[in-house]
């Protein structure tokens, strides 16, 4: 993903920094897109909107992205936890905590999220 | 204590029946044999996408096998490093990891171990999990769609192994441009034999039919074609490495609809001659086309369009798995009549399925009696009269009415179990087919 390859202005948001994250027509149906970021973020589409996330499960360590979406409800692979990606409350055991939600604007078929200013961000052109 | 060397006399065609109950023969063959032999895993059409999975048995091992994101198909032991719980718990289905459902250890599609609960907590980075990942199938071999494993370094590569049995496994495996499916699910059910009645008869035994299966066409038909004097049909039986399949010849390319040939079937293949002899020839499709066994455990029906995979659960029982298979450009109303056929004929509740399972579990019964333990079982059929590459047919093969498969099927068995080197087995396979005569390039008259 690139930062600050925004051609309009994006609305600012304190604390944080907008960075394109990938076209719409990258992110899979069934799963995530996983982000070059740490920590690691990924993108869903989900019941026609895009949602940002950790990815992280907040149970073991693993990929939200690699999990079952049905509707805006993630769920981890492994043991089952479940994420609502509009709030990232955690909906189903052994998942206590939420994942971190962040802001997401399409524009022209692309992706821009704002993560938190010390996220770091990978740019594609290094 | 049974001397293994004594147990098998193939040059005689004499076999000692405690090899279908002693459970220390049973012990040592899971090992030796299966163990050393390629397993039927799946079919492509039973794994359609990344992810996509079925449970079955390499023996008694449960084994998962799984479709790769790269397309290729792994398997693995379907058993937890930890307490050695089943990593998955379903027959079949989709999926992206499998946790196993005691405590927790999960694992990607290859079987690597990705996810230990409680890790840092529990084992205080004392867990090398890449050392603790399922226990890899490191062989597998994709032969026409059909997926076999094993678990030795030593055994032939899959073709090699196969043989001569490959241009008899070509006659269903190879005989479509579509190429094959099988009906979905896993007909499965349960027979108090050992494995190796079911796998010998499937691939050297055409001998029974007339008499075990005699009353149900009497019941259902008055066809000649299932009715038949058997005197009065032509018909071949090969056998190599362990191999074998038989069956009559017939007169033309197609049969006409009857009880064993369906309208639409006949339909069928009437609208596919041309395509069918292109692949398979003109020999294959009047002389290949019943009962055959690829050593050890995988048998089909040609023409009754059913395959299975005796699993042996210990040397009393056996677990039969079946499948219809289907041309994958075949209607649904040939598919339907097929698998009615197979239900008919060869499923839990088939007119003939259950024959076999009667004489099978009556000769298991029988055993439990010590003298008739010590019997000798005459394996003899037609012994000194194969020939070889006769009519067209590769190989070794005899009238259809011998026992020249079940003599080598037993043969295989015992060399493995008695823990002959693959290259010893094959040394010794290639020095007595050679030393059997050539015969005319095509069958003399009577030559049945």
């Amino acid at each position: 993903m690139t930062e600050n390859a925004v051609i309009e202005p994006l609305p600012e948001v304190t604390g944080r920094k907008w960075s394109r994250a990938c076209t719409t027509d990258e992110v899979p149906e069934d799963e995530g897109l996983l982000l070059t970021t740490l920590p690691k973020t990924s993108v869903f589409a989900a019941d026609g909107e895009f949602y940002c996330v950790d990815d992280t499960c907040t149970h073991e360590t693993y990929s939200l992205a690699e999990g079952w979406l049905e509707g805006c409800i993630v769920e981890c692979t492994l043991h089952n936890a479940k994420f609502d990606l509009r709030t990232g409350e955690a909906l189903s055991p052994p998942a206590e905590r939420a994942i971190a939600v962040h802001p997401v604007i399409v524009k022209n078929n692309v992706v821009y999220v704002a993560l938190p200013q010390n996220y770091l961000v990978k740019s594609e052109q290094a | 204590m049974v001397d293994l060397n004594e147990l098998v006399d193939s040059d005689r065609g004499r076999v000692d029946p405690r090899i279908y109950t002693d459970p220390g023969v049973y012990e040592r063959e899971l090992e030796f044999v299966f163990g050393r032999s390629w397993l039927f895993l799946a079919h492509d059409s039973q794994l359609p996408k990344t992810g996509s999975f079925i449970q079955t048995y390499m023996a008694e091992d449960p084994v998962l096998v799984v479709r790769q994101r790269d397309g290729s198909v792994k398997a693995f032991l379907n058993q937890c490093r930890h307490r050695g719980m089943r990593i998955c718990r379903a027959d079949a289905g989709v999926s992206k990891t499998f946790t196993c459902t005691y405590h927790g250890w999960a694992y990607d599609l290859e079987g690597n171990l990705i996810n230990v609960p409680l890790e840092d907590r529990a084992y205080k980075g004392n867990l090398d999990r890449e050392a603790w990942g399922a226990l890899k199938v490191p062989r597998i071999a994709n032969y026409r769609g059909f997926y076999f494993g094993t678990w030795s370094d030593e055994t032939p590569d899959f073709e090699d192994y196969l043989g001569d049995m490959a241009f008899y496994f070509d006659a269903v495996a190879d005989r479509f441009d579509s190429g094959l499916e099988f009906t979905a699910g896993t007909t499965k059910w349960v027979i108090d034999c050992n494995w190796k009645f079911a796998a010998e008869q499937f691939g050297g035994d055409m001998y029974h039919t007339s008499i075990s299966h005699a009353s149900g066409p009497i019941a259902l038909t008055d066809q000649q074609v299932v009715r038949g004097d058997p005197n009065l049909v032509q018909g071949r039986q090969f056998g190599g490495d362990g191999h074998g399949s038989g069956g009559y010849i017939y007169p033309e390319r197609n049969m006409p609809p009857n009880f064993f040939r369906g309208q639409q079937e006949h339909e069928f293949t009437e609208d596919h001659l041309d395509e069918i002899e292109a692949r398979i020839g003109d020999t294959r499709m009047k002389k290949v086309n019943n009962h055959n066994t690829i050593f050890p455990n995988f048998s089909w029906l040609g023409f009754l369009w059913t395959m299975r995979v005796w699993h042996p659960r210990g040397p009393n029982q056996i677990e039969v798995w079946t499948w219809s298979f289907v041309p994958k450009d075949a209607t649904e109303a040939l598919k339907r009549e097929i698998r009615e056929k197979a239900q008919r004929t060869f499923s839990p509740a088939g007119v003939f399925e259950t024959d076999d399972g009667e004489n099978w579990t009556e000769v298991q019964q029988v055993l439990h009696g010590f003298k008739a333990r010590q019997n000798t079982f005459h394996v003899g059929m037609g012994l000194g009269h194969e020939e070889r590459n006769a009519g067209g047919l590769p190989g070794v093969t005899n009238d259809v009415f011998s026992e020249v498969a079940s003599r080598g099927f037993y043969r295989r068995w015992h060399d493995l179990l008695v823990g002959k080197s693959w290259k010893q087995i094959q040394k010794e396979e290639a020095a007595r087919v050679s030393a059997i005569p050539e015969s005319q390039p095509e069958l003399a008259e009577g030559a049945r």
